[in-house]
């Protein structure tokens, strides 16, 4: 009788974490965290304009989703977007602090294309390195 | 002669100028969708860097979003939308190319007003005429165009499961925010 106590309550158990699994790991898993991710990618916001304009679909396949990090200047801020070089629009989910315009930054963000009507790549999920 | 060529590239500056004014322009856009079924989970996504240029001179109207900058508050969610549904790796973008009716930027006022913007709605590789009711106002040198229409997945060559397809709906609500800056 205590043996097929114990039985059940292993199978019981089992159940619980499977569940468990099944509704943290899968179905309600954390969402990324590009600001903790490792970069896949470390260049010049330069190279990544100059990729995009070379070829845009060759460049999506290289970029597109990625987590990198651009090195650039910074040419204009508004609210939660910084403009880096011009061209490469950052977006940020947290407001990045006071920086000057023309200063030089390493700002880490996914990849989320290319938007023909500005000529610009836009990254979101910012974060400013220093 | 040099005084020639200044002149020249002072009158196309000019050009330039003017028609670059006419320009409202945003790269903050709000574009939102649901798909909710009444008593289901909320199927829903928010893009908050759509593009939008309004020409003022023609009413002309385009809009760029991207399909990777719709969020989901559920991450499974996401990677189905853009895996699954919308395959945002071969199609990364959604445009709109359209007209306001009858617009007339010097008419506009802190009021808003209604517009009919009709024009092509392109995502997943698929093109559709979409019809839609927006509202506009102007305060100072900002447009504010906001409105909402519906699409079909199947207008779109996106095919719902048919395991999901009671949990979401066959009728998209989609809803935009456009501030427009001259």
């Amino acid at each position: 009788m205590k043996k097929k106590g114990f039985i059940l309550l292993v199978v019981l158990l089992v159940m619980a974490g499977a569940a468990a699994f099944m509704y943290y790991g899968y179905l309600y898993k954390e969402a990324r965290n590009v600001s903790s991710e490792e970069a896949d990618f470390q260049i010049p916001a330069t190279k990544l304009l100059a990729d995009y304009t070379a070829n845009q679909q060759q460049a999506d396949s290289t970029y597109l989703n990625k987590t990198i990090e651009i090195k650039g200047t910074v040419t204009q801020i508004t609210d939660s977007v910084l403009t880096v070089n011009g061209q490469v629009f950052c977006g940020f989910d947290i407001k990045p602090g006071k920086h000057a315009i023309n200063k030089t930054v390493t700002i880490k963000g996914r990849c989320i294309g290319f938007d023909e009507l500005f000529g610009e790549v836009k990254l979101d999920q910012c974060t400013i390195k220093e | 002669m040099k005084n020639l060529r200044f002149i020249l590239v002072l009158i196309i500056l000019t050009i330039y100028n003017c028609m670059y004014a006419q320009k409202y322009t945003t790269k903050t856009g709000n574009i939102k969708f649901e798909a909710t079924v009444p008593s289901f989970e909320e199927v829903a996504g928010e893009n908050k860097t759509a593009s939008a240029v309004v020409e003022s001179s023609t009413g002309d109207i385009a809009v760029l979003a991207l399909m990777k900058g719709f969020r989901f508050k559920v991450a499974l969610m996401e990677e189905h939308f853009n895996e699954n549904y919308v395959e945002s790796d071969k199609y990364p973008k959604a445009t709109f190319k359209g007209k306001i009716e009858g617009f007339d930027a010097s008419k506009l006022t802190s009021e808003p007003k209604a517009y009919t913007i009709t024009g092509d709605l392109t995502l997943h590789g698929k093109t559709k005429k979409v019809t839609d009711s927006a509202k506009i106002s102007k305060s100072g040198n900002t447009i504010t165009v906001t409105g909402a229409f519906e699409v079909k997945p199947g207008d779109f060559a996106i095919e719902i499961p048919s395991v999901v397809s009671k949990k979401v709906s066959d009728k998209i609500s989609v809803t935009y925010s456009f501030s427009l800056i001259k």
